[in-house]
């Protein structure tokens, strides 16, 4: 596999070189993971809880024993061998139902967050450069919007959308823009004013080369915390918006909605809220932990490096 | 000792007697205000227009009708506003004879002129009206005023139903003022009745509130000072309210499950009675005729072959119910087909691989990579998990749901423009005893929750026949070729079975009558609270 991947990489290269170089690349990798274990063990474990939140989503077809909406099984099963989380209140199986959720669950979270902190990110980015009364303008549009509490503004925007995967990503992601839009605003202002803009005007480039060349990508840092921050904001979000019956559709299988389903059967069949709600508990810990630890090792006055 | 047990047994046998003959011979005690819950906000309030529970519970004590079934033994129809009633020898013209010195409770007179406006707006062919006209419009030719308190209803023939459904809570009597006042009922401020208790606030998704009508026509009633419904939306709401002590009864849809009474029964203990009851309801999955995919009949014959009734009802009511059957026997007897003969039919039959096995080979027929359709459903009682076990079952054959949740009121909406493709699980409670009513309401083109706008001149013309004959036998053999056509064919609607459930009554509610159906037991007219 690795002389098969050399050779395709090589091509017209030294192809016999190439095979030690992805082995030494690869165990950087391994070194800076492996430092960063060191001086972020809490941040290493988040990371082994989104990795394996990963794998559920990717490989949920190989992993879950059924299918998520497969109610063909007796109901209020306790977790036994066959089913290890037990049946739900209709028989379906709610280990698979769980993993299925980690899918659902990481798409709206991704999906939203990147649209949400892009748009607030550009947004941001672009009306701190440009300053002026657009800037002035576009931030009380921000301020209007992070006045709003997020779950009225959710749930109203789910009300006048209605319930779809899709319209809960959109919900979200106006939800999360003005945050980024206004933490990025702070970022750019503070670029704007350094030496290599002001070198690279005076060299005559234009706005939108220096936007996109030096603002955008030293507000990357930035970005990224935002970006990990929030897609466990944006999964509690979402299963709160299940959980009060305007997230996703009631059948797809969302971890909110399991649990609005087990406090039915809080009594009886209490397995139904232990699982999906220890998925949502664990998710959300590894993702802050390892947010936490991307923060802490991207903020220069924290850093200590990982080289 | 044996002879001391005999003894204490029959001591305590006599003591029981003497207690219960206590309690049918207990001196009504007036006031109080009857705390219970209606499961969604009713939206829209005109009784005649609209068809949910909901709405008839917020207004069942406000309005009186013609006649009524029996506050006393509902198995019996009593007079009401009429005080008697004649029928002529063919049949065909019945004449009411109203009290005297009625009034409304706004303080105006009550008289023929009321009846005559409201049968009149019921029967205009051009006013939807799903329950009062859906039953009355294919019976009734004309309503004269003979007098001031003098009715006659001409027929078109002679109906074995008329007297059921002119009874039925749905053909409350309305005021010809308030009519041309408000130019329909829909308001809060339009409830004005003459019944047992005057409409007093209603605060939407809240509650509903009567208060005493001091001057209604029964001198000495209504005993309790009035009756509030909050407004609890989800069964683990209603369930806590009933464990809490917060609502004194459950007779209603939805009813519990028999794990949810058996919690209100540790809960409440002896303070409770709690019983097992059907609902005089009907679950059904509906499709739309005219639009795609089923306007195919190939298409509703593979749902009708699909869906699982068994494992519905098993499933969703613990099992409380008759799956499949279009008449129950436990309220229509032997109008209802046997059900050694439903539970044999392709569709009803188990074990289900052979039906669907071919319901498969008609999705794919028409459509060989399966079908994506939308399923309507209302956020209310059980329906969210009902419809979930319906698409799960479709999907088997091909047929992939996605649910589209409706609050209460909107889903009527909806569902009553026909602006659906397929409904994955809906009630509907009938209006009176008589077995013509399922398929006066769901069945015969243009009926009132014949919401897939489906039409079988067969049916019809079965129906109508089924109306106007007057041997029982007869009649009998037409409502079983009816639901063996019914249950074999390609419908709208695909009967998943009769509902049953458990309700519970505290002990301090006395004189609480249960009716044939869920409708005419609600108006709390006779009622009273023991300390």
């Amino acid at each position: 596999m690795a002389n098969r991947a050399g050779l395709a990489i090589g091509m017209g290269r030294d192809a016999r070189a190439e095979p030690a170089r992805v082995a030494s690349s690869a165990r950087g990798v391994l070194h800076v993971l492996g430092r960063f274990a060191v001086r972020q063990p809490l941040g290493a474990i988040g990371g082994l809880i989104v990795l394996v939140l990963i794998v559920a989503a990717i490989f949920a077809p190989l992993l879950a024993p059924y299918g998520a909406k497969d109610a063909t099984f007796a109901q209020y099963l306790p977790p036994s061998a066959e089913f290890p989380m037990g049946t739900d209140q209709i028989g379906r199986d709610i280990l698979s139902r769980v993993v299925w959720g980690a899918r659902l669950s990481l798409y709206v979270g991704l999906v939203s967050v990147a649209f949400g902190i892009t748009l607030g990110a550009l947004w941001g980015i672009i009306t701190a450069y440009f300053g002026g009364l657009a800037d002035s303008a576009s931030q009380r549009v921000v301020d209007v919007l992070m006045a709003l509490p997020p779950i009225v503004l959710a749930l109203s925007l789910m009300a006048a959308l209605g319930q779809s995967v899709n319209n809960v990503i959109m919900a979200l992601a106006i939800l999360l823009t003005p945050t980024a839009a206004r933490t990025l605003r702070s970022v750019a202002l503070s670029i704007k004013e350094s030496p290599y803009v002001e070198a690279a005007r005076a060299a005559g480039c234009s706005h939108w080369r220096i936007i996109f060349l030096h603002v955008l990508p030293n507000s990357f840092a930035t970005y990224i915390v935002l970006f990990t921050v929030n897609i466990s904001y944006a999964i509690v979000v979402e299963a709160a918006l299940s959980f009060l019956g305007l997230g996703v559709p009631p059948d797809e299988p969302s971890w909110g909605g399991m649990l609005t389903a087990g406090t039915q059967a809080m009594e009886t069949a209490p397995w139904m809220i232990w699982f999906p709600g220890l998925a949502i508990s664990l998710t959300v810990f590894g993702l802050n932990l390892l947010g936490d630890a991307i923060r802490d090792v991207t903020d220069p006055r924290l850093r200590g490096g990982l080289g | 000792m044996r002879k001391s047990v005999v003894l204490t047994l029959t001591l305590a046998l006599l003591l029981g007697l003497s207690a219960s003959g206590a309690a049918a011979q207990e001196k009504p005690r007036y006031g109080g205000v009857l705390n219970w819950y209606v499961y969604a906000d009713p939206g829209r309030l005109d009784i005649h227009a609209e068809s949910p529970l909901s709405v008839q519970q917020a207004l069942a004590g406000v309005y009186s009708s013609l006649l009524h079934y029996d506050p006393d033994d509902p198995t019996k129809i009593t007079g009401d506003l009429a005080e008697r009633w004649t029928v002529s020898p063919d049949g065909k013209a019945y004449t009411f004879h109203l009290r005297k010195g009625v009034k409304w409770h706004d303080g105006q007179p009550f008289s023929a002129a009321d009846v005559k406006a409201t049968f009149d707006r019921v029967l205009n062919p051009n006013f939807q009206s799903p329950r009062c006209g859906s039953m009355l419009k294919p019976l009734v030719a004309s309503v004269e005023m003979l007098d001031p308190h003098t009715v006659q209803f001409q027929l078109k023939f002679p109906a074995a139903p008329f007297v059921s459904s002119v009874a039925s809570a749905w053909c409350r009597v309305a005021a010809k003022h308030i009519l041309e006042k408000y130019g329909d009922l829909t308001r809060p401020e339009a409830q004005i009745g003459t019944g047992p208790f005057k409409f007093k606030r209603y605060e939407r998704d809240s509650v509903i509130e009567w208060e005493k009508n001091k001057d209604y026509f029964i001198p000495g009633l209504p005993y309790l000072d009035g009756v509030k419904q909050f407004v609890l939306k989800g069964v683990p709401t209603q369930v806590a309210a009933a464990k809490a002590g917060r609502i004194v009864l459950w007779d209603t849809w939805p009813p519990m499950k028999k794990t949810e009474a058996d919690e209100v029964k540790r809960a409440r203990g002896e303070e409770v009675e709690i019983y097992q009851s059907p609902l005089n309801t009907i679950m059904l999955v509906y499709m739309h005729t005219q639009k795609p995919p089923f306007n195919n009949p190939d298409l509703r014959k593979a749902v009708n072959l699909a869906i699982d009734r068994q494992e519905l009802v098993a499933k969703t009511l613990e099992g409380a119910g008759v799956p499949c059957a279009m008449l129950d026997p436990k309220l229509v007897g032997d109008f209802a087909l046997p059900l050694e003969e439903v539970n044999k039919l392709p569709g009803c039959r188990q074990p289900k691989d052979q039906d669907i096995a071919e319901a498969k080979r008609l999705v794919e027929k028409h459509y060989p990579n399966g079908v994506d359709v939308e399923a309507a459903v209302r956020s209310v009682g059980g329906y969210i998990d009902r419809a979930q076990l319906v698409l799960a079952q479709l999907r088997k054959i091909g047929i992939r749901g996605t649910l589209k949740t409706y609050e209460s009121a909107a889903g009527f909406a909806v569902y009553g423009k026909g602006d659906f493709i397929f409904i994955a699980i809906q009630d509907r409670a009938m209006v009176t005893g008589d077995p013509s009513d399922v398929f006066g309401l769901i069945y015969t083109t243009g009926s009132g929750s014949n919401w897939g706008r489906w039409s079988d001149p067969k049916v019809d013309e079965l129906a109508d026949r089924g109306l106007k004959e007057q041997n029982r036998e007869k009649r009998r053999q037409i409502y079983h070729e009816l639901q063996r056509h019914l249950l074999t064919q390609d419908t709208t609607a695909v009967s998943v079975g009769w509902i049953e459930g458990w309700f519970f009554r505290d002990k301090r509610v006395r004189n609480y009558k249960v009716s044939p159906t869920i409708y005419d037991h609600n108006t709390f007219m006779k009622v009273w609270l023991a300390q």
